[in-house]
């Protein structure tokens, strides 16, 4: 019996192919007759296409084609299910308006990319220009209550203790209160391998290669726009080189590849430049949050109140943090949508709702230490929440297996904040760099989603462990290959994990992709219960096929790969070639965990150090150390990952991510990498990741609840706070840039 | 990318033969490419000079000579640089990224084009790319942008680092055409925009940069260059300073100064290299000198902090050559 993998440091079982090249990405698919299209952005962003001149670009050596306003392609309806409200509604080259700087105007399909983009080049649009709308801080105030929608966000929620009338009263009750303004520029999820398309028709069946999140749901928006029913698009998706949100939805880039595939009757292949995916893949609306903490002398928050503006429900920071993250009497959430920007479209970004509202909740609880004198850690455990929060006490529930404050304890004793001097820029290091700490708690609710999943034997003594997911380097084939392992007891190196193909199993009312970090725990519980199916099929295979050796057998069992009534054993490799018995497995399908008599979350608790030089203003994160509490940890290596990826998804917009939107244009001013900063190496300290590992088997036999996007979630924050203590500065405007860290004497120290 | 003929030249009087006037020299091509795909620049023929043999590093009683086509990465390495003249290799270390310094030439360097984004992008209005099409920078985004040298028609910084240490050096480049050789003062190389941006250096078509000469300087060894961006490598400077200080006991005898990221030209700064002459090298004495550092500036709307952070970025300099940063 191979001993489980569960919790190991296995290495990835793609990792090889990525590092060779073997490993084939939607862009690298080169299909015979294929042509390319480059996109056409408008170049104002508010206004009307008057008319287009492609006569240069239609002369251009090897162009086959324009699609414009024009000359458009057809696309039907609007995106279906929960795509409508986070991706673009309004279909690509549908109509001559202009509603931001960066939107498709045009494509231009010829021979090879060179050519398409040189031709690109020579089209000139002429347009009846209006004034752009495009400041997010300028339309704070305008912002309005969203429309309600199904989806269980955007809306205001008032928590009160009996006989308080109002938050406004329980904040002025309270001894102690601080209020201040968080603000989020706009971010973008940057993602290295670009949104690449390559549309092949068959007649009305369409197979594409194309980079997404969740491939059934793609082939079902994809479907939707052309009319033809799902399971004539095949979507093929083996590796995604990142996702974070971006490619969980369908864009229009990817329409048009395959409008214009189905028209010129040759397959298409459309990589939009990076500057391009700036404005056609959707990003992260910024935000303004202002929040209002009101606690007694001891540190006993009695009301938290949390108005959020930004442009898109599904950044809705009150919702999906601030119920969840400190325990009230009195509480108010509420989000304001501003409508009519000129700015490209939003959608969802790594912890939409939790990132942003992490930082606002997180800085203010520092300000609140602060103001009491309070230890950050020690006001957090003194507010540490038990129960959800809900306007209905009676809906209340229980938080299953959390461990919060273990993770603040033990945090602390690795990174030392014990020995630390609270008054702020008392630490001075050598070079002239002011040294500083801070620390933020985190939580991300845990879920899991319908799916399917198959586990197959095969004639060549490998299994097979199939679902329609997407592995976006988060290591989704390798949590497939480890719980192969150790639900059937074959080695590694004999499970085959199919992922990343539409044809796989889905769930029966979803379609499940790798997103809002529940994909291994929806997915590894679900490869148990088809492991176990598939030996009850494959033991009946045994017996009642003629040419088996253990046909008419009693008692036959399956252990490690192989089955034996005790006097005869086989391996299932051998059992399958002697019977010609190519897949022999089941399909499984789980639903969600139900009925909930918990609440499931994942937690985290982040300290970081950072170094501020005292007349300059740089700021360099030099350590960080993350204790997380994510119930069981299927594979520690891939695990860690993703937790130092969320870390730096952190420090990512706590100094350097934004987009520099200029108000009267609308154009992102940085929309390239040298721009647009995200950390590189040197930004990043080797992060410190503990993982306490305490299986939640409320939540599933397995135990493991998600993390993905937890390690994003309070880790700006704490950068922020490490900041403040370092300098006296408190920056609540991101990113933290040396100019806002300038407001002491020259040399002052 | 507009269609262009290529050729590779082996000797320098091939090259300035070849060259025309709508043509360009290929170095290394991390700005000229990087460009041509933009459609900024658009030569109708590329002639590769990465061919030549300019790649000496050497040094003499004239000082340090660097040909044109030395790699950034081998300049920056090299003994002669790191024991003479720290200033030039540091400037050289904080440049770009290791994998473009391995493929970055001097000449490109000192004659790579401004980063302003909007030069960049030829949908919007530039008057250094397009002239007399106005300047976008000025009432766009402009955090990066010059406050010193500036004009009505230009704002651009000049974004080279090994520029700001080699004009604090009092470095010339030297210049060869089919008329013959001549030695420029990198200080007196770089124009101000003035009302034609598009006119950056005095470097004629078809001219052939051949290499920079650095003239002999002993203190240059206590010399260093601070840059300050927001992320640590990889990021053109916010403000950056390359200071040398002759120091007698722990009083300035002389020192050099100039600074990047604030000027439309690496900006020698003489006023604060007469405020410190002859003054001991203590906090004090250095704040006082810096107090003037950037009386001409004029900021734009996003890079009102320059002048403060050029003053912090000087004093930083200099107190990191006193041992006390
Ligand atoms: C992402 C990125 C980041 C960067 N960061 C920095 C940075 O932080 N600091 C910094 O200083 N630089 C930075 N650079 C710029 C980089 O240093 C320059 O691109 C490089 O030095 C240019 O050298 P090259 O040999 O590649 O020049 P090329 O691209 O080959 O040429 C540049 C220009 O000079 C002309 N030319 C080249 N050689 C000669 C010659 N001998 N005679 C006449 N004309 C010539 C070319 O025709 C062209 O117009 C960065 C560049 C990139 C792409
Ligand atoms: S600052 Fe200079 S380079 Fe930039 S847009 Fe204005 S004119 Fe062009």
């Amino acid at each position: 019996m191979t001993n489980s993998p569960i919790g190991s440091t296995l290495n990835r079982v793609d990792g090889p192919d990525k590092v060779t090249g073997a490993a084939r990405y939607a862009g690298d698919e080169s299909p015979t007759g294929l042509v390319h299209g480059h996109l056409v952005l408008a170049t104002i962003g508010n206004g009307t296409i008057r008319s287009m001149d492609t006569g240069a670009a239609r002369d251009h050596t090897g162009v086959l084609e324009i699609y414009t306003p024009d000359n458009p392609l057809p696309l039907h309806g609007v995106p279906p299910g929960v795509a409508f409200y986070f991706s673009e509604t309004r279909r690509p080259l549908s109509d001559h308006e202009v509603r931001y700087h960066g939107q498709i105007v045009g494509l231009v399909i010829a021979e090879t990319p060179e050519q398409a983009r040189d031709a690109a080049a020579l089209i000139t649009v002429d347009y009846e220009r209006r004034p752009a709308n495009a400041s997010f801080r300028d339309n704070v105030d305008d912002a309005v209550v969203p429309e309600p929608t199904p989806l269980p966000m955007g809306l205001p929620i008032t928590i009160l203790a009996d006989g308080v009338p109002s938050i406004d009263a329980a904040l002025a009750a309270s001894p102690v209160t601080v209020t201040a303004t968080y603000t989020h520029p706009a971010r973008h999820h940057n993602a290295l391998e670009p949104h690449a398309a390559v549309a092949t028709w068959d007649g009305d069946r369409l197979t594409i290669h194309s980079t997404t999140q969740a491939p059934a749901a793609h082939a079902i928006e994809l479907a939707q726009a052309f009319a033809v029913p799902a399971d004539h698009v095949h979507v093929v998706n083996p590796h995604v080189g990142g996702g974070f949100g971006g490619k969980a939805f369908t864009w229009g880039p990817t329409y048009l590849a395959a409008a214009a595939a189905r028209r010129l009757g040759r397959p298409v292949k459309v990589v939009p430049t990076r500057e391009q995916l700036h404005t056609t893949t959707g990003h992260r609306s910024a935000a303004h949050q202002t929040v209002t903490l009101g606690s007694s002398a001891d540190g006993t928050l009695n009301a938290i109140r949390h108005l959020s503006v930004t442009q898109a429900i599904g950044e809705d920071p009150g919702t999906r943090l601030t119920m969840k993250a400190y325990a009230t009497e009195n509480l108010h959430v509420s989000l304001r949508v501003t409508t009519g920007l000129n700015v490209p479209t939003t959608t969802i970004l790594r912890a939409p709702g939790e990132e942003t509202g992490s930082f606002a909740i997180e800085c203010a609880m520092d300000e609140l230490a602060i103001e009491l004198g309070l230890d950050p850690i020690e006001l957090r455990t003194r507010n540490h929440l038990t129960h959800t929060l809900s306007p209905d006490p009676a809906t209340r529930l229980p938080y299953s297996n959390k461990h919060l404050i273990e993770c603040y304890r033990l945090g602390a004793r690795r990174f030392g904040w014990d020995t630390r001097n609270p008054a702020p820029r008392s630490t001075l290091a050598t070079g002239g760099w002011l040294v500083g700490t801070g620390m933020a708690g985190a939580v991300l609710n845990a879920s899991r989603a319908f799916t399917a999943v198959r586990v197959s034997f095969r004639p060549d003594g490998t299994a097979a462990v199939a679902t329609s997911t997407a592995d976006l380097g988060t290591g989704m084939r390798t949590v497939l290959a480890i719980m192969g392992t150790d639900s059937l007891g074959i080695p590694v190196d004999r499970i085959r994990p199919l992922i990343g193909d539409s044809r796989l199993p889905v769930g029966p009312d979803a379609v499940y992709g790798a997103q809002g970090s529940a994909a291994t725990a929806t997915v590894a519980p679900v490869v148990r219960d088809a492991a176990a199916d598939a030996v009850e099929e494959l033991i009946n295979h045994a017996v009642t096929e003629p040419r088996s050796p253990l046909h008419g057998r009693d008692g036959v069992r399956y252990t490690a790969g192989d089955l034996t009534d005790g006097a005869t054993t086989i391996g299932f490799g051998d059992l399958l070639t002697t019977t010609g018995g190519t897949d022999v497995g089941a399909t499984t399908t789980s639903g969600p965990v139900t009925p909930p008599s918990y609440a499931f979350a994942s937690h985290a608790a982040h300290f970081c150090e950072v170094r501020v030089h005292r007349l300059t203003g740089e700021i360099r994160v030099s350590r960080m150390t993350t204790v997380v509490d994510a119930g069981t940890i299927v594979n520690e290596k891939t695990a860690r990952n993703q937790i130092v990826g969320g870390v730096v998804w952190g420090i990512g917009p706590a100094l350097f991510e934004s987009a520099h939107v200029e108000p009267d244009t609308g154009r992102i001013a940085n929309a390239n990498f040298a721009d647009y900063l995200v950390p590189v190496n040197a930004d990043v300290p080797d992060v410190d990741v503990v993982f306490l590992d305490h299986p939640d088997t409320n939540f599933s036999p397995l135990g493991a609840r998600g993390l993905g996007e937890l390690g994003t979630v309070g880790s700006a924050a704490a950068v922020a706070n490490a900041v403040h203590h370092a300098t006296g500065i408190r920056v609540r405007d991101l990113p933290i840039t040396p100019e806002k860290l300038l407001t002491t004497p020259t040399g002052q120290a | 990318m507009r269609p262009f003929t290529y050729a590779s030249a082996s000797t320098v009087e091939e090259a300035l033969a070849g060259a025309g006037a709508d043509s360009a020299y290929l170095a290394g091509g991390t700005t000229l490419v990087d460009l041509m795909k933009l459609e900024v620049m658009s030569p109708a023929a590329v002639l590769n000079i990465d061919t030549l043999p300019l790649r000496d590093i050497r040094h003499d009683h004239t000082g340090l000579h660097v040909g044109a086509l030395a790699r950034m990465s081998d300049v920056a390495a090299h003994r002669l640089v790191t024991a003479r003249y720290p200033v030039i290799s540091q400037a050289l270390l904080h440049s770009a990224s290791p994998q473009l310094r391995n493929m970055a030439s001097i000449g490109g360097n000192v004659l790579q084009r401004t980063r302003c984004g909007y030069f960049r992008d030829p949908a919007t209005a530039c008057n250094k790319r397009t002239p007399g099409s106005g300047c976008a920078a000025i009432t766009g985004y402009n955090r990066a942008h010059a406050v010193l040298g500036t004009s009505e028609s230009c704002v651009a910084t000049h974004p080279s680092d090994l520029a700001v240490a080699l004009v604090a050096l009092d470095a010339s480049v030297l210049l060869r055409d089919r008329a013959g050789e001549r030695a420029v003062r990198l200080a007196d190389f770089y124009l101000l925009p003035g009302d034609t941006p598009h006119l950056e250096n005095r470097l004629r078509p078809g001219e052939l940069l051949a290499g920079v000469t650095v003239p002999p300087l002993s203190w240059a060894r206590r010399s260093t260059y601070v840059k300050v961006r927001d992320r640590r490598p990889y990021e053109f400077a916010l403000t950056s300073v390359a200071a040398a200080v002759d120091l007698r006991g722990d009083t300035i005898a002389d020192v050099r100064l100039a600074a990047g990221g604030v000027g439309t030209k690496p900006w020698r700064l003489p006023a604060v290299e007469d405020a410190l002459r002859s003054r001991p090298l203590r906090a004090d004495t250095v704040k006082a000198a810096v107090t003037h550092a950037a009386d001409d500036a004029t900021p734009l709307s996003h890079n009102g902090f320059k002048p403060e952070l050029l003053r912090r970025t000087i004093v930083r300099a200099l107190l990191t050559l006193a041992g006390r940063p």
